[in-house]
């Protein structure tokens, strides 16, 4: 995904102003990415909003200190939004990876199986014992079942953080915080 | 995992003199990491220098109108380039460690099916390092670091503390 563009940003301003409209349009891409990432099978809008979330993050941990104190705080948040986005995204490529592997043994067994049946009228089923995945099949299932069960889990989770920071005003909270300036230490 | 140097700023600073001292930093950073990385019995090193890539071109990012541009846009794509390398080596490795511990849970007749997927995974780890390998003889081939250090330079001349860089 693409970054948008800031406009407005000028190398010999300050460091907090700049920031701020960086931080603005980083906050609102993240929460733009809602409601659609609240859609499980919306795959590419949770990575995307994976990526929004990590853009805004690393910008708060450099230039958190400049604003009010709820930065810090907004800083730890997003990373946490990040991290458990971040996990849904490695079930999303897991399990069509797991899958894939699977029906790779499953192939490979239904070849075997075919050049060991030669020329029978039918495939007899003890044959099945000489493929040569024919104990893998489980522990792939099993693999993919736990994968399956873990992405749901995940993605409750992340609705569950997303309400509680939207209840908890996060995007005004922030959005004020970058409004303000910590004081000038030198 | 590292954790990255805190890097004191100040609200009223220069953007420009801000960028060019945290890239300064991160582009340090990236390179302490790279001694053992290729050693695929330790993946800390890797993981370590991948989040110090993602870091280091996400300041890239954040302070892009402080760099001059020509040049910013190809330390940009090396940077993307050494980092890309990095997760080629990192997924199949976060992907082995997790299935070895999701391993030790399962029946034992359920072990073999995970065990032949990590030997899979296993191929593709050593293809990461290959990869990885030959990124990381680009960037020193190319002069990454020193170029990074140039574009920081560059950017605010005027910084007392560009000449106590090493």
């Amino acid at each position: 995904m693409k970054a948008r563009k800031v406009a407005d940003l000028d190398p010999d301003g300050a460091l907090a102003d700049n920031a701020e409209r960086i931080v603005r349009v980083r906050l609102d891409e993240l929460c733009g990415f809602m409601p659609a990432a609240a859609d499980p099978d919306e795959v590419v809008a949770l990575h995307d909003m994976r990526i929004a979330a990590k853009r805004l993050r690393y910008v708060l941990e450099l230039t958190a200190p400049c604003f009010g104190p709820y930065a810090k705080a907004a800083t730890k948040l997003t990373k946490e939004i990040q991290d458990l986005l971040g996990e849904i995204h490695d079930c999303d490529v897991q399990i069509p990876e797991t899958r894939a592997f699977a029906e790779r043994l499953l192939a490979e067994d239904a070849a075997a199986l075919h050049e060991a049946a030669g020329d029978a009228d039918d495939l007899d089923p003890a044959l099945l014992k000489q493929a040569p995945h024919a104990r893998d099949h489980a522990g792939v299932a099993a693999l993919e079942a736990h994968l399956r069960a873990r992405r749901l889990l995940l993605f409750d989770r992340f609705l569950a953080q997303w309400s509680q920071l939207d209840r908890k005003g996060f995007r005004a909270r922030l959005e004020y915080a970058i409004g303000e300036r910590a004081p000038v230490h030198k | 995992m590292a954790k990255a140097e805190d890097i004191d700023v100040e609200p009223d600073e220069p953007y420009r003199r801000a960028g060019a001292r945290i890239v300064r930093v991160r582009a340090r950073e990236l390179f302490e990491h790279a001694d053992g990385v290729l050693d695929t019995r330790d993946i800390e090193r890797v993981h370590d220098m991948r989040v110090a890539s993602r870091r280091l071109r996400a300041v890239l990012e954040i302070f892009a109108p402080c760099f001059s541009q020509g040049e910013f846009k190809g330390v940009l794509r090396d940077v993307k380039a050494l980092a890309d390398a990095l997760g080629e080596r990192r997924d199949p490795d976060v992907h082995i460690d997790a299935l070895r511990t999701f391993s030790k849970q399962l029946l034992a007749a359920n072990k073999h099916g995970v065990n032949r997927m990590i030997e899979d995974l296993e191929e593709r780890q050593a293809r990461g390092n290959e990869v990885l390998a030959a990124a990381l003889e680009r960037a020193e081939e190319r002069g990454l670091h020193g170029r990074l250090v140039a574009l920081a330079d560059d950017a605010d001349p005027d910084d007392p503390e560009a000449a106590a860089q090493p």
